[in-house]
């Protein structure tokens, strides 16, 4: 089994909008004002990055096994909240690569990282997801 | 520094799941199709973990205010099932350098659902 580390997933990209900020408040029971009335994005905002991919042709992509994937973990580190209006770039490379033993044979840890860039390509939100391959029974 | 107040949510319906959808993109069927559902061993469809974390993050920003915010991070360890209520909460372990930490959970009617950590910045 190779090494997936350097691999780039994919890249998307959209504007934050006025509307969706709405939708995923909502969604979400957020109620601050900052949402509502204030132009900032949830904290988790580009899970609308969901739109734009495919998320089964990317699993594949990389070789692994979707019926035995799950995410273990997401991370989000902030330079900056998302506001309405910012353009982002979002660029999804594979950081880790690892086995791990577990309860039910030999786990595989993939580790995903997704830093969203504004037009001058600052760094504004790093995400991180950890996909666990379950070992095959 | 006062701790934010457990936020309660619930009970979770198909329709808060399917607004979810709508709203993020994620249209695996496991979330809406109970035959999917059925045949991937669940008895229902399940809510996709990124809506736990989106109520876990709300539920902190309208706390912290989501610019004071700098690092969030979330572990799913139990899917959250239709008709399951969700009691968010979570406490300040320690303040930093400006920095409070805060491990934070999303708890059902029998299990944890999500754990997490958070960084915010505090004057």
């Amino acid at each position: 089994m190779g090494t997936l580390v350097g691999t780039m997933v994919d890249r998307v990209a959209f504007t934050v909008e006025q509307g969706k900020v709405l939708e995923l408040a909502r969604a979400t029971g957020a109620t601050s004002a900052d949402h509502t009335e204030g132009g900032l994005a949830t904290a988790t905002h580009v899970v609308v990055a969901g739109h734009h991919r495919d998320q089964q042709g990317f699993v594949a992509a990389l070789g692994l096994d979707i019926r035995r994937i799950v995410v273990g973990s997401v991370s989000w580190e902030y330079a900056r909240p998302l506001r309405v209006g910012d353009e982002l770039v979002g660029t999804r490379t594979v950081v880790g690569d690892e086995t791990r033993e577990g309860r039910s044979g030999t786990n595989r840890l993939v580790t995903l990282e997704t830093a969203w860039t504004d037009p001058d390509g600052a760094v504004l939100v790093r995400q991180r997801e950890v996909l666990v391959e379950r070992g095959a029974s | 520094m006062k701790p934010p107040e457990p936020r309660t949510f619930g009970p979770v319906t198909q329709t808060d799941v399917v607004r979810f959808a709508g709203a993020g993109g994620d249209f695996n069927p496991l979330h809406h199709d109970p035959e999917h559902a059925r045949a991937a061993g669940f008895d229902a469809p399940i809510a996709m973990g990124q809506l736990t974390a989106g109520l876990l993050a709300a539920w902190l920003t309208d706390w912290c205010g989501v610019e004071r915010l700098r690092r969030f991070e979330v572990r799913f360890t139990a899917p959250l099932h239709l008709g399951d209520t969700v009691i968010l909460s979570g406490s300040i372990t320690s303040v930093e350098d400006g920095v409070a930490h805060l491990d934070l959970a999303a708890t059902g009617f029998s299990s944890t659902l999500v754990t997490g950590t958070a960084l915010v910045a505090v004057d």
